[in-house]
């Protein structure tokens, strides 16, 4: 379980907070989609879950994080890091080795995995991403979507309980976007692990999130299931976040017949309701 | 220049070799070539420099080494030759002993500057800074330092390249100057250059705690580094480099 109680952080040399009062609790199997605008303090949030706020980036720091009952500013990084698994939104600078499999085996030698194990948890990760042939390939030669991809690997090989992706799909197209979640959404299914997940494409989110947070100006705009936050689709585009156009749609027939129509979160919600409108 | 620290995947003998094997050689070849003072020693290093490159097989990477030190050579030669003076005049004021030393200076800058190129284009970074660790229990850090800063060449050019092509799509010339003129166009990007390189640098080291870093310690890595057969022939060979470059 993830407890953010009342976090407030600025930057060492920031004038502004990155977050301001934040809570959120996420239980334990979640799968929890964070949207917001541009300096809405969504990658703030992910490093102060991950334990890189306050251990790596320092700064004013007011309230609590506790991972699954470890408090993030007494415990050590190495030890909430054996926890949660982070995919760093600039991919250039997560991949540390200039060979892919350099970079699956770094995480894996430094927490100790049992040797044997090792060459089983490489592949393993590497065939789930789907890029078991880009082993031995150097991270030079690979493409911004092949290294998004080489980063996933080399976190999901550590196996954490709790996963934090911040934009893990910008650099990719859509069939990979949706091979990722999917990948997430099995997972957090069937291993039980804690999915938050920060990301731009937002019908996707909705697709496979189960709760969303909305962030703006470092606040908590909204919180909730995903249906739940879509109600409030006016104040999210009031804070320059996009909705789905399914959401868009339904809003749209809403105003138009004059009656309040339910919320589309999905293209067959949609259809099934034009077709009811339509008799 | 962008590719010239890449390494270069292969399976031949050199690949084959211990890191700090390569390492050895690399600091023989060197040492060899300022304790001679003699040319033909510094040619028959330039040919152990040559046949190094050959056997790895990247006999390309070679001559991109060569051809990038051409320009610096001439200058180089150029200077030695007009301002030696002493021995016998061949040409204007050009001497013969003024042309010897041109040579000898052109030349050890050569074989100098091969070997490290050369041995880093067959090692794996990784497999440098494991064996450097287990092998001769060089602390972490200063092992991942070096690591990070042979890997960390490459990205600097391309974000320079980056910035020039973004700079030369608004109309600043940079693709037509050059010299002087492009140097201090340069100049003013390198600001910008150094704010995003240590960010990204800031960010690659949280990348590397959150994975563990400090963890980390001289038995953690998967792969092991014994010294085979080919080792400590080539151990031989830096004795013999060594001794000849002394005596002859």
């Amino acid at each position: 379980m993830i407890c953010i109680q009342d976090l407030s952080f600025t930057y060492k040399n920031g004038t502004e907070p990155a977050l301001r009062e934040v809570s959120l609790t996420l239980p334990d199997g979640d799968f929890l989609g964070v949207i917001g605008p541009a300096g809405a303090g969504k990658t703030t949030l992910t490093r102060a879950i991950a334990g890189m706020i306050p251990h790596h980036y320092t700064g004013d720091y007011y309230g609590s994080v506790t991972v699954n009952g470890l408090d993030t500013v007494e415990t050590p990084l190495d030890q909430i890091s054996r926890l949660v698994g982070t995919v760093f939104q600039d991919v250039e600078s997560q991949i540390i080795s200039p060979v892919v499999e350099d970079e699956m085996l770094y995480g894996l030698e430094n927490f100790g995995v049992p040797r044997a194990e090792i060459p089983r948890r490489l592949e393993e990760a590497l065939g789930m991403v789907g890029i078991a042939d880009l082993r031995e390939r150097s991270i030079a030669s690979l493409s911004g979507g092949q290294r998004q991809k080489v980063a996933i690997a080399s976190i999901l090989a550590l196996k954490p309980q709790i996963l934090v992706l911040d934009e893990p799909t910008g650099e990719l197209d859509p069939r990979s976007s949706r091979q990722i979640f999917t990948l997430l959404r099995k997972l957090n299914e069937e291993q039980g692990i804690t999915v938050i997940i920060v990301e731009q494409k937002i019908m996707l989110l909705c697709e496979f999130a189960r709760h969303l947070a909305v962030l703006n100006e470092g606040r908590v705009m909204r919180q909730g299931e995903v249906r739940e936050v879509l109600a409030h689709a006016e104040d999210l585009e009031a804070a320059g976040v996009n909705c789905p156009r399914v959401t868009t749609y339904s809003r749209a027939l809403s105003a138009r017949l004059g009656e309040r129509q339910p919320v589309c979160v999905d293209l067959d919600e949609a259809e099934a309701l034009t077709r009811r409108l339509m008799k | 220049m962008n590719n010239l620290f890449e390494y270069v995947p292969g399976n031949s003998f050199i690949h084959r070799l211990n890191p700090i094997t390569k390492l050895l050689l690399t600091v023989v070849i060197c040492v060899a070539a300022f304790v001679t003072d003699r040319l033909p020693v510094l040619l028959g290093l330039l040919a152990v420099n040559l046949l190094f490159g050959l056997i790895a097989g990247v006999a390309g990477r070679t001559w991109n080494i060569l051809r990038g030190l051409l320009k610096i050579a001439v200058f180089l030669f150029l200077l030695q030759a007009l301002l030696y003076r002493g021995g016998n005049p061949v040409f204007w004021i050009i001497t013969d002993q003024g042309l010897l030393t041109a040579g000898k200076v052109v030349l050890r800058l050569v074989v100098v500057c091969m070997p490290l190129t050369l041995a880093l284009a067959v090692t794996r970074i990784s497999d440098l800074t494991n064996a450097l660790t287990q092998v001769l229990h060089v602390p972490y850090p200063y092992a991942f330092t070096l690591a990070a800063t042979i890997r960390f060449i490459p990205q600097f050019v391309e974000e320079m390249n980056g910035i020039m092509e973004a700079q030369t799509a608004r109309g600043i010339p940079f693709d037509t100057a050059r010299g002087l003129k492009k140097f201090s166009m340069i100049v003013p990007l390198c600001a910008p250059l150094l704010i995003s390189s240590v960010r990204k640098t800031d960010q690659t080291a949280a990348a590397a705690e959150v994975r563990g870093f400090r963890l980390r310690t001289r038995d953690s890595a998967y792969k092991r580094y014994p010294f085979s057969a080919g080792d400590f022939a080539v151990f031989a060979c830096c004795a013999a480099i060594l001794a000849g470059a002394i005596l002859l």
